[in-house]
């Protein structure tokens, strides 16, 4: 003991024994910092605190991905960097929102009813590890995603399903047990078999039969805009047979943290918590294309190596003012922080690229808050709220009011809300209309209407609590709701437990939620997706809103080949909800983008996930 | 002390923490478990994704037995604890016992380095501030550790990004180590330990520079504590009857310091250390997510914010460990630092 003692206190001594050593150690830990940094910044080839190679490009956000497997992911982050490694046939063209160009599909048609779908397929694609890419290859993808049945596989399996119902169906042995680089006379069997939703024609040929999924024998004018997700990527069966093969209703493992897909870039690492890195793929099938069939989403990486960071805003703002970083997800209320440092371009996003954040909107449960069955009441609520003031204070201006729940700037926005205005402030129009659904009310001057009527019980008011910009529309819209003479209670929710409240499908009666702040961000890019998520949720989901003529008007726009025949059930959904008053349509933020300037060719569209507004990191260069 | 007695009480006290570390951790999985499921009663949608489908929902809700009694949930949840088998990140799709695995070395890493800087500056700060009672540095000393100690972590962390990546870019402003760096081959799992085992010193030079930052600020807002407990006990013994007679004996002022004033000052520092263990370690949960740290306090904060709580229990197990080892190694370090506390199993508290 007396020994060990002795020990701790001579090294006590050497480490602290008087005030210099505590100095010394202060200037040991300066010293090491310095050097560290001195080598660091002047290593060849490492990128330094405030220049970066125009090799590299470091990006920056908020979330790290939710898994690199296409059949899994569902988080903007997670296909951010799934669409940089994975492909599927098609992918939208540019900035169109409407129209694709062929990825791993050369080609393809549609046949007059809008049922079946040719793809003819691009040859001499490969894997980066070598695999052959082929129809067989995306038979087992589309299935694989299919019988998986992870969170995204409802995208697809509206017009897709592993069974025929008719006693066809593919299973996860029969995915395990097939060869799909020399298939036997019995995995052509399956693979050729018509009467499914995955036919396989030929080698680079097959055929996607709609029908089969849930929305039954139904055609889907927004079919190609669901095979542009990642829901639809090729997988290799190869690898994934190495690692696990296919389990029915349950992720691979290995596929969530691993990847190998046809794309320019590989994943080189994921360090949970920290970073994806991206390296340009140096086999890239694309690479070898006469120009005449490149396109923007296939054209090879011009940037080596993508870092991909996750870090909280304030981190990244400081990052983007450093140097560190390149691109930046930043709040819109940075704007007026970044716009005014010097390298850093800022520009806010048409309204359309907002749809990446949501469409917000509140929604009132019948089900749940007797009252709100009344339409004068929701319809004085739609009346009391100053949504000028709200777009104006929050946003400062950074955002747009709409009419749900086409969204705007998507096709029919415009077709759709002909003749109706957005709902517009009228406080006294409010009171009145409270007063006369006989509750006690005051007009903006103070006068009190109906003082002998009831008072209008409290409510709850949900809105996320992660989302700065919806706790301040809350307090506005609480604050003006009381001056007519509605109390709400604001109850405010984290971001998850707040998503997992407004897509809960149970609990439309019981909810202690029955108002607030709801939104909707789009899965794929169509007004459908907005609609029919909107429309047929028959409770609290996303709108509380449940009609089932409305609910048969979205099925008729969905179905429907013909323009027409979708703007005019889109016509009659979106007036139908605006006198409905059950949703009172807020705003759509715009979408703020942050890079430094000499950073070019981000190509925005709406379904982008790469830093929220555009799709791919190929395009994405360095101004000379 | 009799080294018999001695080895007898150490393993009474052994017993006696691993029985109550049981205890207290069964107590945290439970109370966990119950709120996690009073939070979120049902969270399949959550974990399944905002438009999942019915049959979706049902795989997520048969495989985490979601919809069976509380009680039969919680047998399922501690059956897999004990047997080691924590599951499936119902997010991720990962084993959480190879998540835990990946992460925690990480934390460890920055909790050693974050209590070493503490420990030092703390007990030097604190015995520099003791031995100059009542002088401009004592007072400089005691508002400096004032300051930190009432700093929130959150706060300090902005700060030091702020100030230490920003504006005098001296340190990364998060992650661990460099992305142009060839990945270090995973032996013992801690970044700089497998760097240097690698000979890969630039490797061990980036971890480092991504080290400090994050270590300094953990160790910023927890040194005071230790600073004011070696300052209060130099103030005890250094007007005390013994250290004057060693002054009378002749002894060198250094000894005098060493020997009879900072020994006897560190008694407390030494014990309080190991439970400031137990804050650092926790501390991590603010610190790791502000640094992007890979580490089990952002894995954490992560699992909370997404309701994630077949991750989240395990993690708290491991806190809830990691502080109750603390504990128990400040009891032994009392009684080795003084040998007239004895462990107390037996005997009761003095011997």
């Amino acid at each position: 003991m007396g020994s060990i003692l002795q020990m701790k206190f001579r090294l006590g001594r050497a480490a602290i024994g008087k005030m210099q050593g505590i100095l010394v150690i202060v200037v040991l830990l300066l010293v090491i910092a310095g050097g560290v940094y001195f080598y660091s910044s002047n290593r060849p080839g490492t990128p330094s605190t405030t220049t970066q190679a125009p090799t590299t490009l470091v990006v920056e956000e908020e979330s790290q991905p939710d898994s690199m497997d296409p059949a899994v992911s569902y988080a903007t982050s997670g296909w951010e960097v799934v669409e940089q490694v994975y492909q599927g046939l098609l992918a939208p063209n540019g900035q169109s929102y409407t129209t694709y160009v062929g990825v791993l599909a050369q080609d393809w048609t549609v046949s007059a009813d809008g049922m079946t779908y040719t793809f003819t397929l691009r040859p001499g694609v490969t894997f980066s590890n070598g695999d052959p890419f082929n129809a067989f290859v995306m038979w087992f993808s589309i299935y694989r995603t299919l019988v998986m049945n992870q969170g995204p596989a409802w995208i697809l399996g509206q017009n897709l399903g592993a069974s025929n119902g008719a006693g066809f169906n593919i299973t996860d042995s029969i995915l395990n047990s097939i060869n799909y680089t020399s298939p036997s006379p019995r995995d052509l069997n399956y693979m050729t078999y018509p009467n499914q939703s995955v036919q396989v024609i030929g080698p680079n040929q097959l055929i996607m039969h709609l029908g089969y999924g849930y929305n039954g024998q139904l055609p889907y004018s927004s079919f190609l805009a669901t095979l542009s997700t990642p829901t639809a990527y090729a997988v290799d069966p190869i690898v994934v047979e190495a690692n696990g093969g296919v389990l029915a209703d349950q992720p691979n493992n290995w596929m969530e943290t691993n990847a190998v897909g046809t794309s320019f870039y590989k994943l080189q690492s994921w360090i949970q918590g920290q970073s994806v890195t991206l390296v340009k793929n140096q086999d890239y099938w694309g690479a070898n294309l006469p120009a005449s069939e490149e396109n923007s989403a296939i054209q090879p990486a011009t940037i080596d190596t993508v870092n991909l960071y996750y870090k909280p805003a304030s981190t990244m703002v400081a990052d983007l003012k450093s140097g560190f970083a390149q691109i930046i997800v930043a709040p819109t209320s940075q704007y007026g922080v970044l716009s005014q440092v010097q390298g850093v371009s800022v520009s806010v996003l048409p309204p359309v690229f907002g749809s990446a954040q949501g469409v917000h909107f509140l929604y009132m449960d019948p089900y749940a808050f007797q009252p709100f069955q009344d339409v004068r009441v929701r319809e004085a609520i739609a009346n009391a709220i100053d949504y000028k003031s709200i777009i104006h204070t929050v946003f400062n201006d950074q955002a747009t009011q709409w009419i749900g729940p086409v969204p705007p700037g998507f096709p029919y926005y415009n077709e759709s809300t002909t003749g109706l205005q957005p709902y517009q402030f009228d406080p006294a129009m409010a009171a009145n209309l409270l007063a006369q659904a006989g509750y006690k009310a005051a007009l903006p001057d103070g006068t009190k209407l109906n003082p002998g009527g009831k008072i209008f019980p409290a409510v709850n008011f949900l809105y996320d609590a992660d989302s700065s910009t919806e706790g301040q529309t809350a307090e506005i819209i609480a604050s003006e709701l009381g001056s007519i003479g509605i109390t709400v209670t604001l109850t405010p929710l984290t971001f998850k437990q707040y998503a997992n409240v407004i897509t809960s499908t149970s609990d439309a009666s019981t909810t202690p939620y029955p108002f607030g702040i709801s939104f909707y961000s789009e899965d794929y890019t169509a007004s459908i997706d907005y609609v029919s998520a909107i429309t047929t949720s028959p409770q609290i989901g996303f709108s509380a809103y449940s009609n089932d003529t409305v609910a048969g008007w979205t099925t008729a726009a969905a179905s429907a080949l013909d323009e027409n025949t979708v703007i005019s059930n889109f016509s009659q959904i979106t007036k139908a909800m605006y006198y409905d008053y059950t949703d009172i349509w807020l705003y759509v933020p715009y979408f703020m983008t942050a890079n430094k300037s000499n950073v070019i060719g981000m190509i925005p569209n709406p379904a982008g996930s790469g830093a929220a507004y555009f799709m791919f990191y190929n395009t994405v260069h360095y101004s000379p | 002390m009799n080294p018999s007695v001695y080895l007898k009480d150490f393993l009474s006290l052994l017993v006696k923490r691993t029985i109550g570390a049981i205890g207290v951790s069964l107590g945290t999985i439970t109370i966990i478990f119950l709120i996690s499921h009073v939070l979120s009663p049902n969270p399949a949608r959550l974990w399944a994704g905002p438009r999942a489908r019915a049959s979706t929902i049902l795989a997520v809700q048969a495989r985490y037995h979601l919809n069976d009694p509380l009680f039969l949930q919680f047998y399922y949840f501690l059956r897999d604890l004990i047997t080691g088998n924590f599951g499936i990140d119902p997010l991720s799709g990962q084993p959480i016992l190879a998540e835990i695995r990946f992460y925690l070395p990480n934390t460890l890493e920055l909790v050693f380095f974050s209590f070493a800087i503490l420990v030092v500056v703390g007990i030097g700060l604190g015995y520099m501030s003791g031995m100059r009672f009542s002088t401009p540095v004592d007072s400089m000393i005691r508002t400096i550790y004032l300051a930190s100690w009432s700093t929130p972590m959150y706060l300090a962390a902005i700060l030091g990004i702020l100030v230490f990546a920003t504006y005098i870019p001296i340190f990364p402003s998060g992650g661990m180590y460099s992305l142009s760096l060839s990945p270090v081959r995973s032996v013992t799992g801690f970044f700089l330990v497998d760097s240097l085992i690698e000979l890969n010193i630039p490797a061990f030079l980036s971890g480092l520079q991504h080290l400090i930052l994050p270590a300094v600020v953990l160790a910023a807002v927890n040194f005071g504590l230790i600073s004011r407990a070696v300052r209060s006990s130099i103030l005890n013994v250094r007007w005390s009857t013994y250290v004057k007679t060693a002054r009378a004996k002749g002894l060198n002022e250094d000894e005098v310091k060493r020997k009879h004033i900072l020994r006897n000052a560190l008694i407390d520092a030494t014990s309080l250390s190991a439970v400031l263990f137990g804050w650092v370690l926790t501390g991590t949960v603010v610190v790791e997510e502000l640094f992007a740290w890979p580490g089990l306090g952002q894995f954490a904060f992560q699992a909370i914010y997404s309701n994630d709580y077949p991750v989240l229990i395990p993690i708290v197990v491991v806190f809830t460990l990691g502080v109750i080892i603390a504990n128990f190694v400040a009891d032994v370090l009392y009684s080795i630092l003084d040998p007239r506390i004895a462990m107390g199993a037996q005997t009761g508290a003095i011997s």
